[in-house]
Formats: C-alpha cells, sequence, structure tokens
C-alpha cells in the first residue's frame, strides 16, 4: 500500500541546510492503522507530507499501491492524491467561503471521473449525518466551533472512499471531549471505510489506539512495533 | 512593557519588513511609481509649456500688445515710458497704406507699410530674409526690405531702389515671414518693411493720417526655471486696457484661439494626470498596507498579549509606513527624473523641440512629500484598526466579524471610530493641500479632493451592494451553479478579502484611467481639426465683383489648391444706432471710433451660417426669412462685437451703407473662428438686405506651403490689383505646435494609463497572499493547477467586470464634466470605446490574477503548511 524508501527531506533555511529525514524506510498495509509518533522536531509532519507528495523528497521514493510519487509533475500528483488520500490537518483547513456541505463536497467536484454529482451530494450529507452536523450543513466555517470544523473535515477526507487517510494531529486544536470524539470518529470510519489511517501524534494516548507505532527522532525511525491489537502486514 | 523604544520598534519595524521583502517591493513600487508619474508628468509638462509659449509668443512677437488707430496722447506716452521703467520691454509697430513707385515702373502700387524699431522688434520669433541678415542691417536709415510680391509686381530686384513718401530707399532683402503676420492689420497690398525713424523721414505719418499701432511688450525675464507668470501677463494687460481705453489689448494667449485652447487644455489634462497618478499611487498603498496588517493580526495580537498597548504596536507599523513612503518616494523621484529625461528622447524626432531638464529641487521636495504624505495618510485608517486587534487571535484564528452584513460592520466601524472619522478628515486635508500644490489652484484641489472622496463612498457602497446582490444570487442558486463557478463567485467573500475596498480601489482606477483616455481623445480630436490641411491659409483681398468669378475659375485649376476656397463679399457700413439709441450716445467701454466702421457680409448658402461660424445665442434664418428680408431685415453678430455693443437676439442695430439707414433685427450671436475667411466680417445679413450695394470680395484658399509663392505669382499674372496675403508659414507654425501638443498629451497620457495599471495590478496583486493556504488545501483535495486557476479567474473577472463597469460609468459623468464645463471641449459618448475598455478590464484584470497567484500555484503544499 505505502512503500517508504530510503527517504531523506533537507530544507534550506537562511544560510543553512538542515537535513529533516535522514533515510527513512517502512511499508504499510492495506487497512493498517499506523501511529507516527515523535517529539517536536522530529520531522513526522514532513513525513506524513512526502507520503502524501505535498512536496518533494531530497532522496529516496514512496510508492502508493505500486506507484512512486515521488518527483511526478505537480497536476498529476494532485489527481493521483485526489483518488488515493484524504487528508485531516491540525487547523482544519477547511475553505472559508464554502458551506460545510459545499466543503465536503469539494474533492467531489474537484475529482473528474468521481461520478455524477448527485450521488456525491448523497454521500456528503450522509456523511456529515455520520459525524453528527446534519443541522448544521449549510453554515459556513466561522459559524462553526473547532470540534465542529474538524469533523467537517473528516467528513471531507472520506468522501472520495480514499484507500489512505492522512491526519495530521488532528485532535491537537481540540480540547479533550472534542478531541476524543474525532478520535472516535476517525476510527470508525477506518473500520467502516475499510481505510490505512496513517496518524501523525505526539500524543501517546490517542497512539494507543493504533495498531502499530511507528517512532521518529532527529529524522530517523527509532522504534517500530506493533501494538496489542494491532495488525502487522508484511509485503 | 515600559514605552517601547524608537529604537526597538525601528528595529522590529525593519525586520518585518525585510522578512517580507516581495510583498512590500509592491507598495515601494507603487508609491514609486505615483510619485514618478508626478514628477516626471509635471516636470515634463512644465519644461514643454515652457517651450511651448515661446513659440505661441512668436505669433505675436510679444507677450502683450495694444492696437490702436489713435495718436498716444502725452499721458499715454508718459504712461508707456513708465511700463518700460517698471521693467518691461516695449516697442512700437506703425502700420499704414501708402504708395510706392520705382523708376522701372510707370503705376504708383498701393503698399502696405509696417515700421519696426530692428534693435529690438520681433520679441520672440524671426524676420525671414532674402538673403539671409540681421534685421537691423536689413532695416537702416536707407534701406528697406520688401514683400517679394512688390519685387514682381514692380518688376524690381534685391538692390534697386524705391521711392516712399518723399525719400528713396534702397531694398535690402526680400521678406518670407513675419512672425506676427497674422496679429498685424490684413491690409492691401505688398509688405515694406522700414525701421521707425525711416519712416518718420518719409513724411508718411502726418496729424490726422490713417495709422495703426501697435504696442509689443516683452515682460521681464522670470526667474532661472520658472515659467513666466499668467498673474504677471495679465496684470501688464489690464494696466494697458486702462492706459488704452480705445486700443485692442491681447496677450500672447490669444494670438491663436486654437492654440490657446489646446495650451489650456493640455495644461489642465496634465494637472489632472499628475493628481490620478498621484491616488493611483496611494490606492496601491493602502490596498498594500491594508493586506499586510491582516497578515500581520497574529504578531500584533502575541505582541498585546504580552502587555503592548495600541500605542506601542501602532509605533512600529507607522515607523514602517514612513520607511515605506520615503524609499517609494526616494526611487519614484529617481525614476521621475529618469523619466523627464528620457521623454525628449523619444519625442525628439516628433517635437523638433527638446525642453531643456533641469534638476528642480522644488519638484523633488515635492516628490518626496507627496510619496510620504499619500503614503501615510491612506495607510492611516487600517493603521488605527490595529487598535481593535484582540489577544485571543492568537487562540482563535477564525475571529473574524467580515460575514456580517455591510451595513452592521459599517455601523459598529462608525460607533467605534472616532479616530477613524479623525484620520479620513485628515486624509481629505492632506489631499486638498497636495491637489492644491499640484495643481496650482486651490479651486481645483478642493474640488478634487471633495470630489474623490464622494466618488470613493460612492464607489464604496455600489461594490457593496453588488456584493450583496451577488450573494443573495448566489445563496438562492445553491449548488445548480458549476462548481467552478460558484466556488470563483464565493471566493468573493473570503474572509478579511477586501473585495469592497479592492472594487472601490479598481473602480477609482479604472474611473481615472478612463476619464483621462476620454479627455486626452477629445482633446487630442479637436486638436486634430484645428490642425486640419485645409485650413485657409492664403487670403485674397480687394477683389471687384468683376474679377471675382474669375478668381474662382483659376483657383479651381490650381494643383496647389485644396478644398474649396471660403470668398465672402464685404460691404463696408457704419453703425449708427443701436434700439434707436445713436451711436455717440452709447455708453460702451473700450469702443473705440472705428468701432463705427462695419464689414458687412451675406453667407454662401442662405439659410446656414458660413463655414467655421458656429450660432451661440437666438438661431439662424430660415430660407423663408431671408427671402422676406428685404422688408424685414435680419442681422447676425459675432459674439465678441455683439458683446463690446452689448446687444442680443431681439435687439435692432440701425446701419448706414451708401448713406442710406436700414434697420436690422439681430437673429442670431455666433461664434467664429479666426481660421477662416469669414471672420473678417463681423455682421452677417441675408444677401436680399445687401443687394444692390457696393461690394468688394475677400477670399481664403487653402495651398500646399510649399507651393504658395507659385500660387501668389499665378494671382498676380492674371489679377495684378488683388492683394494675396500668404500666412502659410505662419500657420505652419501653430500646426506645428498643437500636433506636438497632441503628441506629447497621447504620450503623457499613455504614460499615465500605464503607471496606473502598474499600481492597479499591484494592488491585485496583494490579495494573493491570502490565496496561498487555499491553493494549498485545494491542491491537497485533489485539484490541478488549471482548475484553480479557473476558479481565480472567475473571481478576478467578476471583480474586474463589476469594477470597470462602475469605474466607467464614473469616468464618464467626469469626462463630460471636465470637457464640457472646465475645459471647453466638445464631449461625446463613445459605445465602442467603453465596450472594448469594460472588457480589457476585466481581462487585464484577470491577467494581473493570474501574474500574481503564478507563483502561489506552483507552490509545494508542504512549504507552506510547514511555515504554520
Amino acid at each position: 500500500m505505502i512503500v517508504v524508501a530510503g527517504l531523506r527531506k533537507s530544507l534550506r533555511t537562511g544560510g543553512a541546510t538542515v537535513e529533516i529525514l535522514k533515510g527513512i524506510d517502512f511499508r504499510v498495509g492495506r487497512g493498517e492503522f499506523v501511529a507516527i509518533m515523535g517529539a517536536s522536531g522530529s520531522g513526522k509532519s514532513t513525513l506524513l507530507g512526502l507520503l502524501a507528495g505535498l512536496d518533494d523528497p531530497t532522496a529516496g521514493t514512496v510508492a502508493l499501491n505500486g506507484t512512486v510519487i515521488s518527483n511526478m509533475p505537480e497536476d498529476r500528483l494532485a489527481q493521483l492524491r485526489g483518488r488515493t488520500i484524504g487528508f485531516v490537518f491540525q487547523s482544519y483547513q477547511l475553505i472559508p467561503t464554502l458551506t460545510a456541505l459545499e466543503n465536503v463536497l469539494l474533492p467531489y467536484e474537484l475529482n473528474e471521473d468521481a461520478g455524477e454529482q448527485k450521488a456525491g451530494l448523497e454521500r456528503a450529507r450522509q456523511l456529515l449525518q455520520s459525524v453528527g452536523l446534519g443541522a448544521r450543513m449549510d453554515h459556513y466555517p466561522v459559524q462553526l466551533s473547532g470540534g465542529e470544523q474538524q469533523r467537517v473535515a473528516l467528513a471531507r477526507a472520506f468522501i472520495l472512499r480514499p484507500p489512505i487517510v492522512l491526519a495530521d494531529e488532528p485532535t491537537g486544536n481540540l480540547d479533550t471531549v472534542n478531541g476524543q470524539h474525532i478520535l472516535e470518529l476517525l476510527l470508525h470510519l477506518n473500520h467502516v471505510e475499510g481505510t490505512t489511517l496513517v496518524l501523525v501524534t505526539h500524543d501517546p494516548a490517542l497512539a494507543q489506539h493504533a495498531g502499530r507505532r511507528i517512532t521518529l527522532r532527529d529524522g530517523l525511525v527509532v522504534g517500530d512495533e506493533v501494538q496489542a491489537g494491532g495488525v502487522r502486514v508484511d509485503g | 512593557m515600559a514605552g517601547l523604544s524608537y529604537g526597538t520598534a525601528g528595529r522590529i519595524a525593519v525586520r518585518e519588513l525585510h522578512s517580507s521583502r516581495g510583498k512590500f517591493a509592491f507598495v515601494v513600487l507603487s508609491v514609486a511609481i505615483g510619485v514618478a508619474a508626478l514628477t516626471g508628468v509635471r516636470g515634463f509638462s512644465s519644461a514643454f509649456r515652457r517651450t511651448l509659449l515661446l513659440r505661441a509668443r512668436s505669433i505675436m512677437a510679444a507677450d502683450v500688445s495694444a492696437r490702436t488707430n489713435m495718436p498716444p496722447t502725452p499721458e499715454q506716452e508718459k504712461g508707456i515710458a513708465a511700463l518700460e521703467a517698471a521693467g518691461n520691454d516695449e516697442s512700437p509697430v506703425t502700420e499704414l497704406l501708402s504708395m510706392a513707385s520705382s523708376a522701372r515702373s510707370m503705376d504708383p502700387l498701393l503698399v502696405s507699410v509696417k515700421a519696426v524699431d530692428p534693435a529690438k522688434y520681433p520679441f520672440y520669433g524671426t524676420v525671414v530674409l532674402e538673403p539671409k541678415m540681421p534685421l537691423d542691417k536689413a532695416l537702416t536709415d536707407d534701406s528697406v526690405a520688401v514683400g517679394d510680391d512688390l519685387l514682381l509686381r514692380l518688376h524690381l530686384h534685391v538692390g534697386d531702389a524705391i521711392k516712399l513718401g518723399t525719400e528713396q530707399f534702397r531694398i535690402a532683402a526680400a521678406v518670407l515671414d513675419e512672425p506676427d503676420r497674422l496679429s498685424g492689420s490684413f491690409a492691401a497690398g505688398p509688405r515694406v518693411l522700414i525701421s521707425q525713424k525711416a519712416l518718420e523721414g518719409t513724411g508718411l505719418v502726418a496729424p490726422g493720417s490713417r495709422v495703426s499701432r501697435r504696442y509689443l511688450f516683452r515682460l521681464p525675464r522670470a526667474k532661472k526655471g520658472r515659467a513666466l507668470s499668467d498673474a504677471a501677463v495679465a496684470e501688464l494687460k489690464a494696466r494697458l486696457e486702462t492706459l488704452l481705453p480705445e486700443a485692442q489689448v491681447a496677450d500672447y494667449r490669444e494670438a491663436n484661439p486654437a492654440l490657446t485652447k489646446a495650451l489650456d487644455g493640455a495644461t489642465g489634462l496634465l494637472s489632472l494626470m499628475s493628481l490620478v497618478a498621484l491616488v493611483l499611487g496611494a490606492v496601491g498603498v493602502a490596498m498594500a498596507m491594508r493586506a499586510h496588517l491582516q497578515q500581520r493580526l497574529d504578531s500584533i495580537a502575541i505582541m498585546k498579549s504580552l502587555g503592548a498597548g495600541s500605542g506601542q504596536v501602532m509605533k512600529i507599523y507607522l515607523l514602517q509606513t514612513l520607511l515605506l513612503g520615503l524609499s517609494g518616494g526616494v526611487l519614484g523621484v529617481v525614476l521621475g527624473m529618469g523619466v523627464q529625461m528620457a521623454f525628449p528622447l523619444f519625442l525628439a524626432k516628433l517635437l523638433h523641440l527638446t525642453p531643456r531638464f533641469a534638476l528642480d529641487v522644488h519638484a523633488i521636495g515635492l516628490g518626496l512629500t507627496a510619496g510620504m504624505l499619500t503614503t501615510l495618510l491612506f495607510t492611516l485608517p487600517p493603521l488605527l484598526d490595529v487598535r481593535n486587534v484582540r489577544p485571543i487571535l492568537i487562540l482563535r484564528r477564525n475571529v473574524d466579524a467580515a460575514d456580517d452584513p455591510f451595513g452592521a460592520r459599517l455601523m459598529r466601524k462608525l460607533k467605534g471610530s472616532g479616530a477613524q472619522i479623525g484620520a479620513s478628515a485628515l486624509i481629505v486635508v492632506g489631499l486638498v493641500a497636495l491637489a492644491t500644490r499640484v495643481s496650482d489652484s486651490r479651486r481645483v484641489g478642493w474640488t478634487f479632493a471633495v470630489g474623490l472622496v464622494v466618488v470613493l463612498l460612492v464607489l464604496l457602497a455600489m461594490a457593496a451592494v453588488t456584493l450583496w446582490g451577488l450573494r443573495r444570487f448566489l445563496k438562492g442558486t445553491g449548488l445548480r451553479l458549476p462548481s467552478t463557478l460558484r466556488h470563483g463567485l464565493a471566493n468573493l467573500y473570503r474572509p478579511g478579502n477586501p473585495s469592497a475596498a479592492l472594487l472601490a480601489a479598481l473602480g477609482l482606477g479604472v474611473m481615472q484611467i478612463a476619464a483621462v483616455y476620454m479627455v486626452q481623445r477629445s482633446i487630442v480630436s479637436e486638436m486634430r481639426g484645428a490642425t486640419a490641411e485645409n485650413l485657409p491659409n492664403i487670403f485674397l483681398i480687394d477683389m471687384s465683383t468683376d474679377e471675382v468669378g474669375g478668381v474662382r475659375k483659376l483657383l479651381a485649376t490650381q494643383p496647389t489648391v485644396k478644398g474649396t476656397p471660403e470668398i465672402l463679399p464685404v460691404v463696408s457700413a457704419r453703425l449708427v444706432a443701436v434700439n434707436g439709441v445713436p451711436f455717440a450716445d452709447l455708453k460702451l467701454k473700450h469702443v473705440g471710433r472705428f468701432a463705427q466702421s462695419l464689414n458687412l457680409t451675406w453667407p454662401p448658402v442662405t439659410d446656414a451660417p458660413p463655414p467655421g461660424d458656429s450660432v451661440v445665442e437666438g438661431r439662424w434664418w430660415t430660407a423663408k426669412e431671408a427671402a422676406g428680408a428685404a422688408q424685414r431685415p435680419l442681422v447676425a453678430i459675432e459674439r465678441e462685437r455683439a458683446a463690446r455693443l452689448k446687444v442680443k437676439p431681439g435687439d435692432r442695430i440701425t446701419m448706414s451703407a451708401q448713406d442710406e439707414d436700414f434697420t436690422a433685427t439681430v437673429a442670431a450671436v455666433y461664434e467664429a473662428d479666426s481660421r477662416h475667411a469669414f471672420s473678417r466680417a463681423e455682421f452677417i445679413l441675408p444677401q436680399t438686405v445687401l443687394a444692390g450695394m457696393p461690394v468688394v470680395w475677400y477670399g481664403g484658399v487653402h495651398c500646399d506651403p510649399a507651393a504658395t509663392a507659385g500660387l501668389r505669382r499665378v494671382l498676380y499674372e492674371h489679377f495684378p490689383t488683388v492683394t494675396v496675403i500668404d500666412v502659410a508659414a505662419t500657420l505652419e507654425v501653430i500646426r506645428q505646435v498643437l500636433l506636438q501638443v497632441t503628441y506629447v498629451i497621447q504620450f503623457l497620457a499613455a504614460f499615465s494609463i500605464f503607471a496606473g495599471m502598474v499600481i492597479l495590478a499591484s494592488a491585485i496583486a496583494g490579495t494573493r497572499y491570502r490565496r496561498i493556504r487555499e491553493v494549498v488545501v485545494l491542491k491537497t483535495l485533489g485539484a490541478t493547477r488549471a482548475r484553480i486557476a479557473a476558479i481565480f479567474s472567475v473571481e478576478f473577472a467578476v471583480l474586474g467586470l463589476i469594477a470597470g463597469a462602475v469605474g466607467l460609468v464614473f469616468a464618464n459623468v467626469l469626462a463630460r464634466y471636465l470637457l464640457v464645463h472646465v475645459m471647453h471641449f466638445a464631449y461625446g459618448f463613445q459605445a465602442g470605446a467603453n465596450v472594448a475598455a469594460w472588457a480589457a478590464v476585466a481581462g487585464l484584470t484577470v491577467a494581473a490574477g493570474w501574474m500574481a497567484s503564478h507563483r502561489v500555484l506552483g507552490q509545494k503544499p508542504l512549504e507552506v503548511l510547514r511555515e504554520e
């Protein structure tokens, strides 16, 4: 499903070059739930970004379903991303000018072979119902609380039934109650939709729910363990 | 936190500027282009105007001239001497008709003698002689210069002798051109140019002889680098009018009405363009600064949560603004000087004249002040908004009230914004000061500033209403619209997106650019008309009724003659009474004895004014009224003459021709165009009224300027008694000047328009930082760049279309007002040009948006996300 090989990423800031990822290798199988952990600055968000093809690696490759996405042309990558990946950001990243329903529908509209709008609309409504926002579909992001916005973002991530969902600190901006709720929704959707889920967090409590935990320190994988109840797939 | 020192505030300000260099490059560019246009256009146009006015003066050969037929009284002589003592240069020109004869010719010839002081005359322009020599060498006590037609008629050559009055003179040269030929009298007979001293010796000027005198004046030289002030000219003119009540006093601006009008129009337009440049620069700054502060909300909130007061935070941004204004100003002045130096290089070929480039400390100071002041003024309102930033922003980014309806926002703003209102008032006052300084007129300054504020408010209101309407539409149609269109339209309401402000700014820019274009177009097209090639440049004087048919025929066969000759009959008459009051009892100012003599004519077409004349009051007679005019005479009077006699349509004028009195009712007052032959007669009556009266004929014809000598020769061979006056050379000067003005106007207008477009484009570009996050999200969700570009295109196209429509409506209103009421030119609505401009605005807005978003679109999403 996801194959990461020899992945390196350096950034030039000011005059200096900072190596954020120093050679990372791992595989994630279909349906797995992986938590990537590490302290602030360990490179976990950069890793997630590279998995989603949001940037090009300095060296090494990322392959999704056998397709190497590293250094792929921008627009092809975008289309591939639209079909394959659902992304959940820490700070929700809803389009402020669109309603909750329109935000959820957006990936559907951006993806040309997604199907008829009517079907998409039906699914968007259904997803919003399932995250408990059936009554707030026509609200704009500013009219929603942080937790509600993140629930819209979750619905958006799942609308195209992507095989992979990547989440970057999805509960980081939320209080415990809302954070818990989002996590439950995420696990529920992961379960129902059968997606592969890669979640970046620095919260051990959150990581406990994952079947596998990869730990990063200073740009290197320092731990990769299967947790009780989790599934490890090789190949 | 104790008071933030200026040092610390400055350090923070500079670091922030440094960290977002790219963004501020646009601010500095906006200010710089505004200031550059201001200093460049202003500097160049004032240099150009100086050069041009010098040429206008040459048409009169002086700054001010006073023409009278009365010999000066001793008191008047004293008065003229006093004017000379005050530093004005004076030189008299005496004109009279006389007979000249030579040993070779039996018949004496009627000549038009012009006596000048060769040491001083002409103050401007040159007398062209053949062979080439200075005027004071040609005009001595015993030599004169004569028109080449005189040589032809008397069979003489340069070096031969000619007798004038009691004296013999050697012909030193032939006169090819006199600068003031159009301003002198159009008397019959070839020219004899003689010195004043030699004229005295001829005994031609005796008491009672009919002599016309012109006093030419040149004002003291203005201080270096400054134009001669119009006020000084007007003052001298007024003093002369008091001193010589019978004289016709004119200043160089009146030498040629078309030229004067063109110059005034050009000057008005040029100062308008300077102001436009200024305001567009300010708009650019305001937009950019607003965007910048929006982006800085986080840092401001952080500083506030650390205990900084609004005043301290504002100190930082105030310093930033000043730094930006200063750098923009300096860059602008440098650019402006470059422009000023480059313009003449571009135009040298077209203009054949090079305004001298002078490093004008004044202009530099004005540019710098304008840059700083406009930047400060227009950033004041967004700066004051800093006070309303709450520290909570750090915790909740989306605290934004932009979703409120415009009205509610406005009310809330009005409630808590005494300072903003104060600042706005300050902006108006500052604008008035700047506009006054730039246009050199307080009235223009006020009109401009107040007009600008009103227009801006209306634009804002209209933009808000349009946006509101669009939103209603969007809500109504819901998901039925294609998603790209829906998304693009929705973007107009992006929180913090200054759609209304951007619309108002764009609208204002469009209005000013389009208004400059329309005014320019109108002035240029009228000037093109004035430089039309078929205006008479050869005048024929004293043709008899027997000759006129032959002259017409001859002219028709000449290939060098262009267009239809204007030939008019003139009946000499005397003014007897106005509304029954005898002439002697009419208490009229500035009307001499000679005002009593009238030139009457009839129009070539019975029921329409002659070429060049247009009715300004009353109406022209119908064919039927003309037919009945023998019983009920009608008359049309030239506007100036009517004003002097204080008559209006309906008044009765009693005239006498051949000792026969008749009374005509004034039917119309008309404006005459002095470039047409018909302007020689100031009273027009239906032919039936003048039937049977003795007539002499005058004519005006356009001849190829290079071939006038040939035409004169042919005319002389067939009609030796007809006087031919050749003003082709002078008219050519005027035509050239007018053409130069049109080139300069078009060039400067194009420059202003270009500068305006750059500024507007950078204002649009200033919104790109708002889009970065959105682009990233869309890309993450699978949008291609083409898709994102399409969404943005919809947004920009709508902005462009709304701004274009509103701006063009106002541009037409403004152009019409300026043209018709201020500059006295014609205004005509041009549907085609407006539609084209509308499409162009939308197209350019989209293009500017693309250019601005280009880099944003190419950015890797992670680069942006990492910055969060």
